[in-house]
């Protein structure tokens, strides 16, 4: 059996999403589909954002004020909604990869626990 | 801000953009990318729905579940066609007769009037309750004594009436109800006019020009608010008047009228008897508080000032009247004697409401038990305790609007019946509508139903198996939920009680006043109003005028008699129509004072025409008048009572109290009548012939065939002697009794309106009840048939379950309405106890219908089929 590029692929966990999003634009402004090729790029292909859950995050996220949208042009020589963080959304962001480094702590000790002491 | 579709789709086509420059950049083929593109983004419209809801406020999609909610209410009452309709339209009676009731008591009660500061506006009046008059009015001496005496009143406005023959406006001569008042009355009154000017200081006196104000209801209705009145002269009854304004809608009181006129229109208030006599009292007397008095204060001053005023004029005051000073503030005087009344109702309605939630509640807690299987269903499926209160509130609230709605079409024609009903005791009933309050209460009354009933079932709970409840199909009822079903049944069994109690007692009431025996005869006589134009008092013109008018009237065909007198019997005010007489041969008892006799001017054949017999002497004649000898003629008691001998005839009396007597020779007795009291009451009547004393002014016409027949060749034979005359209320003694009857009757349709509703909808609570029961214990019946019951022993059995619910509601209600009548009695004196009749009526009637409502779900019970009973579980 080989494997398909899909089957290599992860399925995102639940509440991660944001945070992904997030840290996406942290480099900069960026429009909904440069976001969703910088999340499947960093991710060597391994996360590919559905753009049915991508853009209502990106909404989600404004409508809460971690994010702000402007129009602008894009490569495609069309008008693009370019999302940029805001300075709540900035917080927001270190709140969230916080606690993401505890649960992948707490993850790890329960997965590989180290070998007990004699 | 949420974006709009517009936006969104921008955005979507943005993304697409992108998506298909970058695999053309990649090198795929143009078409082969686009499609690429659009099968990667998946459903476009889906996404663009879900960022949609993102924007979405919270509260929409607790909305939308609600609105999901009322449409499964919708569908599954649809669905229970028989049950909807009839608790939509049992809530609607209850709201409806509530929503109808508060609009009145509302109008009378609660809306302030238009009066400024009415609370500082009084009626002052005279009562004498020796001799049972509450309201005796005043005399213009009596209001000059308390004017000029009085520092707590800034200022006094005196009204009383007169009927007026009115000319003008281009239109029929009519006669109207004036008021006549002082200068100061509309600024006491605190009026405005809402044309021209009203009455000031400058149109009092004898010398002032004619002038009347316009009521707004008679401008109105009658003028069809024509602004050009304003100036236009009239004639009013002897003289001219100018009009100058129209009075702004306001209560009509004391009397409702057509106009208000100053002093000088009216010749009887300038004459002599009007100024000087201490006892002509005809004047009703509003007050307005001075600057810094208070009610209290009012009182004490006017009482003591009312006091002397009595001590300096004794004769104008018999201590056996018991003359006394009353003062209340205008808003309580024209609303007190509908507060009871009122209350009463409003306390009628709010029980039929009780008894039309309960009956709803027995339905709804009914059907809860037969869906209690789709109840624990939807809890297995995981809706919450909050879910199913959900559902079973919007349930209940549709049927509850729909209830209000219902109730509120029912209301507007309920309301024309209650302020027409109401006005009998207050003029403001009148003013009663359907408004945005009425809307309110309709609005609270059914949702506190809705949320009262979404309470009454019994939610499947928790701690029992769902399993049980899921496979078990057929119904069972707990006792809780049965006893519950009977309390409501018997509330509503005792509420019903009480209210057709009391219709019974208004009933029985009217029926003794319709039929009891009054002397006249009643079918045959056309009683007419012929007023006089206030031309002259007692004038020969007018005495000649009926003379030919009876005469001609006579020979009209179809007229057996005609006849002439001054009051229609319980029509007219004959208040003042009563005098001390002295009689020849009787004297007073030590202490006692002259007796106090109906004084009854009356035309020959008067006592032939009515139907009243004559027991002894003769009857007036034509030969009876000034230059002849003076004569009079008495009823039964009086001559009894006098002159025990039975020698009253040839005797003598004359007026008590009046300068020199003028004795005048008793020539006839009649039989007892009483033109006072619809239920004939002893009384002491004189009786004068028309042309030696008082003014005619009714006509009555005895007649072969149909009285009513005649009005037209009576109106014309009046007309044609003269052409200005009025001629009105031509109407049977029978019918003028119907008439004076009409707030009892009213009271009495009112209440059986309100009783008949409460039975019916007991009824089919009861009924309901039974109905329940039964069929949730189909199996018991079959158990019982399969071991030897007969079909008939199950039918009583449940009649008997139906009678107890029925005994002990009737028993409560019982108890319920004799606390209430002796509640009742406390704070009204009139009130009394029910008559024994009607209660047993009510639980005859009460008794039979739940019997007769328990005999469909008994026979159901007793035809049960007993295999298929035994297998249904």
């Amino acid at each position: 059996m080989t494997k398909t590029p899909d089957d290599r692929r992860l399925d995102l966990l639940q509440g991660t999403l944001d945070m992904l999003i997030l840290r996406t634009l942290q480099w900069g402004p960026c429009h909904g589909h440069g976001i969703g090729q910088a999340i499947r790029a960093q991710s060597d292909d391994l996360l590919r954002v559905e753009t049915g859950s991508l853009y209502p995050a990106l909404h989600r996220l404004v409508k809460r004020g971690w994010l702000k949208a402007d129009w602008g042009i894009s490569e495609a020589n069309q008008r693009a909604k370019y999302y940029r963080l805001t300075s709540a959304g900035k917080a927001q962001l270190l709140r969230e990869r916080d606690r993401w480094s505890q649960l992948v702590h707490a993850m790890g000790l329960i997965m590989n626990p180290a070998p007990r002491k004699e | 801000m949420p974006p709009d579709w517009n936006e969104l789709d921008e955005e979507i086509r943005g993304h697409l953009a992108l998506s298909i420059k970058e695999r053309i950049e990649r090198g795929e083929d143009p078409e082969a990318a686009r499609l690429a593109a659009l099968k990667e983004f998946g459903n476009v419209l889906a996404t663009r729905d879900s960022i949609r809801s993102v924007w979405r406020p919270r509260w929409l999609d607790h909305a939308e579940a609600v609105a999901r909610d009322i449409r499964i209410a919708l569908r599954s009452l649809l669905r229970a066609k028989g049950l909807t309709s009839t608790v939509v339209v049992t809530l609607a009676l209850g709201i409806g007769a509530n929503a109808a009731i508060f609009s009145v008591v509302r109008s009378v009660l609660l809306r302030p009037l238009v009066n400024r500061e009415a609370d500082r506006l009084l009626y002052i009046r005279q009562t004498a309750r020796g001799i049972g008059t509450e309201n005796l009015t005043f005399s213009m001496p009596e209001i000059g004594d308390l004017e000029s005496r009085a520092t707590t009143i800034s200022t006094f406005g005196d009204f009383s009436t007169v009927d007026f023959t009115l000319i003008a406006f281009g239109r029929e001569p009519r006669v109207v109800t004036a008021g006549v008042v002082n200068g100061s009355f509309f600024e006491v009154m605190g009026l405005r006019p809402v044309l021209g000017r009203l009455l000031n200081a400058g149109d009092d006196g004898p010398k002032a020009a004619g002038v009347v104000v316009l009521t707004h209801r008679f401008w109105t209705a009658v003028l069809d608010s024509d602004p050009g009145v304003i100036g236009k002269t009239i004639r009013l009854g002897p003289g001219m008047a100018t009009v100058v304004g129209v009075l702004e809608p306001s209560v009509p009181y004391p009397a409702e009228t057509q106009l208000i006129a100053n002093v000088v229109t009216s010749p009887h208030h300038l004459g002599a008897t009007m100024v000087t006599e201490r006892t002509h009292r005809m004047t009703e007397l509003f007050g307005r508080l001075a600057e810094g008095a208070t009610l209290e204060g009012a009182r004490a001053e006017l009482a003591s000032v009312h006091a002397s005023m009595m001590r300096a004029h004794p004769e104008a005051y018999s201590a056996r009247a018991q003359v006394q000073l009353q003062v209340t503030t205008f808003p309580e005087q024209i609303a007190s004697p509908a507060r009871t009344i009122l209350l009463v109702l409003l306390a009628a309605a709010a029980v039929v409401f009780v008894i039309a939630c309960s009956n709803v509640a027995n339905l709804i807690l009914g059907r809860s038990v037969r869906r209690e299987a789709e109840l624990v269903l939807r809890a297995a499926l995981g809706a919450g305790t909050g879910a199913l209160r959900r559902t079973l509130l919007a349930e209940s609230l549709v049927l509850c609007a729909a209830g209000a709605v219902l109730g509120l079409v029912l209301a507007g024609p309920l309301v024309t019946v209650a302020s027409r009903y109401a006005a009998r005791f207050s003029v403001r009933a009148l003013e009663a509508t359907v408004d945005s309050s009425v809307l309110w209460l309709a609005a609270g009354l059914a949702l506190l139903a809705s949320v009262l009933l979404a309470y009454v079932p019994r939610l499947p709970s928790s701690d029992r198996s769902g399993g049980l409840g899921l496979a078990a199909g057929s119904l069972r009822m707990t006792p809780g939920t049965n006893r519950r079903l009977q309390i409501f049944a018997m509330t509503q069994i005792a509420c019903s009680f009480v209210l057709l109690v009391g219709a019974g007692m208004l009933v029985a009431t009217l029926n003794a006043l319709q039929t009891a025996h009054t002397g006249y005869d009643m079918r045959q006589v056309l009683a007419i109003d012929v007023p006089p134009s206030a031309t002259g008092v007692g004038d020969a013109k007018t005495l000649d005028f009926f003379q030919e008018a009876t005469r001609r009237i006579g020979e009209l065909p179809g007229v057996q008699g005609v006849a002439a007198g001054m009051i229609v019997p319980w029509r007219d005010p004959s208040a003042g129509l009563k005098f001390q007489f002295a009689f020849e041969g009787y004297q007073p008892a030590d202490g006692e004072e002259d007796p106090t006799c109906r004084f009854r001017p009356v035309s020959p054949r008067f006592f032939a025409v009515l139907g009243v017999p004559l027991l002894a002497g003769r009857d007036f004649t034509d030969g009876d008048h000034n230059d002849t000898e003076l004569v009079a003629i008495v009823n039964q008691s009086l001559a009894q009572r006098l002159f025990p001998d039975g020698d009253a005839v040839n005797r003598h009396l004359w007026f008590a109290s009046r300068g020199k007597p003028r004795p005048r020779r008793i020539v006839g007795i009649v039989a007892d009548v009483d033109d006072e009291n619809v239920v004939q009451e002893p009384s002491l009547t004189v009786y004068y012939p028309l042309r030696q004393m008082g003014l005619p002014s009714r006509l009555f016409v005895r007649a072969g065939g149909d009285p009513y027949a005649l009005v037209p060749a009576v109106t014309r034979t009046i007309r044609r002697i003269s052409a200005d005359q009025g001629v009105e209320r031509p109407t049977t003694l029978e019918d003028v009794r119907a008439q004076v009857l009409t707030p009892e009757r009213l009271n009495a349709f009112v209440f059986s309106a309100f009783g008949g509703i409460a039975l019916l909808i007991a009824v089919v609570g009861v009924a309901g009840v039974l109905a329940f029961s039964v069929s949730t214990r189909t199996r018991e019946f079959g158990v019982r048939l399969a071991v030897g019951s007969t079909p008939s022993q199950l039918l009583a059995r449940v009649l008997k379950e139906g009678a107890a619910i029925v005994t002990a509601g009737i028993t409560a209600g019982a108890v319920a309405s004799y606390v209430l009548a002796r509640l009742a009695s406390m704070y009204v004196g009139s009130a009394r106890l029910p008559g024994v009749l009607p209660a047993v009526g009510a639980a005859a009637v009460l008794g039979a219908a739940a019997v007769i409502a328990s005999l469909i779900p008994a026979a159901r019970a007793s035809r049960v089929d007993v295999l298929q009973a035994l297998r249904s579980d």
